[in-house]
């Protein structure tokens, strides 16, 4: 009896531990690179690109306007839904709302009630009127640097500024406005009104961090933003319809937290769905690893043996060849019915003819014209010709 | 290593504490928690290298018989081991069942059988086997591939092997052995003996008679001994496939055929297969014949070479000096007037006595017949055109004075065991 055949085993020590230690340039690399990506995740806040934002340091921002305000010891809170701003003070608080064109009906209500200092910036459309700006937008078309030409303090104080893009024309004489270009559109307006100042700067190249340092704009925007000790900045955005809260609004609680899209779902539902999406991921590790590699294997080519036939059919398609298609269909069919009849190849036309005549009872110059006769010349005649052969050929094969 | 659905079902219960506790955090600490769970499981695994296998397999198969190749697992560690092994083969060994678990206490060992239904002719190699051992959480555990290496021979399938009944009978007609044994084609002289009543008085040898003092007749028997040379070309246009198989396959049974009808028959039979070498060969009497030839037909493949003709018809030359019926298992289309068929032909048939065997595309019946329309007509006329051409060499070929059998793949192996048991009876081998 012969000895069995060694046991195959795998090697040892050619495991995990081996292949780090082979693989070890890799995995130095493999560290490196996550720590860039930490570093470079870190590093980078997402950057904040929404114009007259305090956090926008692009030259349509309004970071170095806050900067300046947090310097002269104003606290600058900007938020994302009116109804963060939860005023505690109306008295102490300047509520500043950019783009107050995209506010709902019901945001400038709230604007109108609230009891403290609004500052609109930029297109503020049909937020102006309910807030006792009587004056309507109108676009400027070429920016121009005026005197204030008006009795406002803070318009005087700045001297000088920039006009540009937008602009107000007044319909009343309730607010003053300030900064009038040639054609009395003004880029500065403001009313008092039951015990707080509403202030709008249509202008709002102003306040932005290009144009800040130019003119008396500094001035200007720090004595108009910065008459409280805090600021609540908010851009409006048009998907926000939430209302300004502020301690005496609605139930007369300030709302510590409030829900910007109410959720119908019962709570956990999120966490729940958080822990799915994880032990999904684990299942895509436990389905991913592989039991062994795939085993290669050659596999032979896939010719097929009438390749060559069907590219000389699509040849004699393209070119029309009736003529020759008609020749080798007929020289088949003589062959066969040669066959059929013992007429051998060599015995000629003649003997071929005599003989299917013969066999078809059919006359020979018929037989002669299909077998022999002129090529046809479009493809109807040639269908007509082979069904013709195709019936001769029954005729002659008939038992 | 890997894990095991364990985990993710644990991984799943996850949703419960977080969705109790409303925090993410929760979550996350939970899939971290499953995490460390599975390492620790991982390192809690048997290693990979406890476990020893040795594959088994049978020599030979048949192509569409089905078989199974054993896989023995053994414990060579100090622990009990408990995992999967894979078995894996190459895809066209047609491998069903090739997970098998086991568990296994140190020093044991098991036999697993992976059933295999190969799809392909040829050689069929084993791939890696690959072992997970689990750990006693069943979370998780090691995994490792490794090579053992195992080799299962596919055989042609010789289903022509259908005809070989009708064709002994045939065969025995011819033989003499149910008919009155006369002197005529296809027999040879076999000795003298005395005469008994009923013996055909024409078979009285008048010399011997004269010789020995009694009547004597000479008996006959049919030819034996004769040499059949069977040539397979694999080279070109043999890769052609033709219906499912490439051409090639059909000769293989044309050639498994021949040898079994010509073994029966006495005849001493050899093959070759050839491109511009020669790819395999079988030299064997009696019934060992079909079991050699098959098993060396087995791996040969076609290659994308044109055929060296005049090499083979040195190669005859050397193989044979008596006459012999050499039996050219080819392609008869248009390029044989170039490629040196005829000219092989012309050289063989000197000495010996050829047969053309050719496998014919049934597709190429159907495109002759089409008549739908006009494309199908011109489909018609270009397999027209091919059809001419292969009779106008194969009438060259019966010219020289070879035999020609264009077939079917199915019909082409009795068609050239029909054409030799013809030229035996007029006993031109």
């Amino acid at each position: 009896m012969t000895a069995p055949a060694p046991l195959h085993t795998a090697a040892p020590g050619t495991g995990l531990r081996a292949r780090a230690r082979r693989g070890r340039l890799g995995i130095v690399a493999l560290a490196l690179l996550c720590g860039l990506v930490a570093i470079l995740v870190i590093g980078s806040r997402p950057g904040d690109y929404v114009p007259l934002s305090t956090e926008n340091s692009t030259p349509s921002g309004a970071r170095a306007v806050a900067q300046i305000l947090r310097g002269h010891g104003v606290e600058v809170r900007q938020v994302d839904a009116l109804a963060r701003a939860a005023v505690r003070e109306p008295d102490a608080t300047t509520v500043v709302v950019a783009n107050a064109a995209l506010l709902t009906g019901g945001q400038v209500r709230s604007l109108v009630e609230y009891p403290g200092d609004v500052v609109l910036l930029g297109e503020s459309g049909a937020a102006l009127v309910p807030l006792g700006i009587d004056a309507t937008e109108e676009a400027i078309l070429v920016p121009r640097t005026v005197t204030a030409a008006c009795e406002d303090p803070d318009a005087v104080a700045a001297g000088t500024a920039r006009v540009d893009l937008i602009g107000l024309v007044a319909d009343g004489t309730a607010a003053t406005l300030c900064f009038p270009q040639g054609d009395g559109v003004s880029a500065f307006a403001r009313v008092e009104q039951g015990g707080r100042t509403v202030t709008a700067i249509a202008s709002s190249s102003l306040v932005t961090n290009a144009q800040l340092d130019s003119a008396g704009h500094a001035a200007l925007a720090v004595r108009s933003l910065g008459r409280h000790a805090d600021v609540v900045w908010y851009v409006a955005d048009g998907f926000d319809p939430s209302l300004l809260t502020w301690a005496g609004s609605g139930s007369g609680e300030v709302p510590t937290e409030v829900e910007a899209t109410p959720d119908f779902l019962p709570p956990g539902t999120g966490s729940a769905f958080y822990a799915i999406a994880l032990a999904v991921a684990v299942a895509a590790l436990w389905r991913a690893r592989r039991f062994g590699a795939l085993v290669s294997e050659p596999l032979p080519v896939v010719v097929r043996a009438s390749e060559a036939t069907r590219g000389r059919a699509r040849l004699y398609r393209r070119a029309r060849a009736t003529g020759r298609s008609a020749a080798s269909l007929r020289a088949a069919a003589a062959l066969r019915m040669g066959r059929r009849l013992g007429v051998s190849r060599t015995d000629g036309r003649d003997a071929l003819i005599r003989a299917v005549s013969r066999a078809a009872d059919r006359p020979e110059a018929d037989v002669d014209r299909l077998l022999y006769g002129p090529p046809p010349h479009d493809d109807a005649a040639l269908l007509t010709l082979i069904s013709e052969l195709d019936a001769l050929e029954s005729e002659v094969h008939r038992p | 290593m890997h894990i095991t659905g364990w985990t993710v079902a644990l991984a799943a219960l996850g949703v419960i504490p977080a969705a109790l506790t409303e925090s993410r955090t929760t979550a996350w600490a939970w899939i971290i928690g499953v995490g460390v769970l599975a390492l620790l499981d991982v390192w809690l695994a048997a290693p990979t290298s406890w476990v020893g296998v040795r594959r088994g397999t049978p020599g030979s198969v048949r192509l569409t018989q089905s078989t199974h190749a054993t896989l023995l697992v053994a414990n060579v560690g100090r622990r009990r081991v408990r995992g999967v092994v894979r078995d894996a083969w190459q895809p066209s060994a047609g491998a069903t069942g090739e997970r098998h678990a086991f568990a296994l206490r140190p020093g044991e060992s098991e036999t697993f059988r992976t059933s295999l239904l190969p799809t392909r002719r040829g050689d069929r190699l084993a791939g890696p086997v690959t072992v997970r051992t689990v750990g006693p959480l069943r979370l998780a555990g090691r995994q490792r591939s490794f090579e053992a290496p195992a080799r299962l021979r596919v055989l042609p399938e010789f289903a022509s092997r259908r005809h070989l009944p009708s064709r002994l009978v045939r065969l025995r007609e011819i033989d003499g052995r149910t008919a009155v044994r006369l002197k005529g084609a296809g027999s040879e002289f076999d000795s003298l003996r005395e005469y008994v009543v009923g013996d055909d008085v024409r078979a009285i040898d008048w010399r011997g008679t004269a010789r020995r003092g009694e009547v004597v007749v000479r008996t006959y028997r049919p030819e034996r001994d004769r040499r059949v040379v069977i040539a397979l070309d694999s080279a070109r246009l043999s890769a052609a496939r033709v219906g499912e198989a490439p051409r090639l396959d059909a000769s293989i049974e044309a050639a498994l055929l021949l040898a079994a009808l010509a073994s029966h028959a006495g005849d001493r039979v050899q093959a070759t297969a050839f491109d511009r070498t020669e790819q395999a060969r079988a030299a064997s009497s009696g019934s060992q014949m079909v079991a050699a030839l098959a098993d060396a037909l087995a791996t040969v493949e076609p290659s994308l070479l044109e055929p060296d003709w005049p090499a083979l018809v040195r190669l005859v030359e050397s193989r044979v000096s008596q006459r012999s019926l050499v039996v050219l298992l080819t392609t008869v289309d248009t390029s044989a007037m170039d490629s040196g068929l005829i000219e092989a032909v012309v050289a063989l048939q000197r000495k010996h006595q050829v047969l053309v065997g050719s496998v014919e595309d049934p597709e190429l019946g159907e495109m002759m017949a089409g008549r739908t329309d006009a494309d199908a007509i011109y489909d018609a006329g270009a397999a027209s055109r091919a059809m001419l051409e292969r009779e106008a060499v194969a009438t060259r070929l019966r010219q020289l004075g070879a035999e020609v059998v264009l077939a079917l793949p199915d019909d082409l192996a009795p068609a050239v065991c029909d054409r030799y048991l013809a030229l035996k009876a007029a006993g031109r081998l």
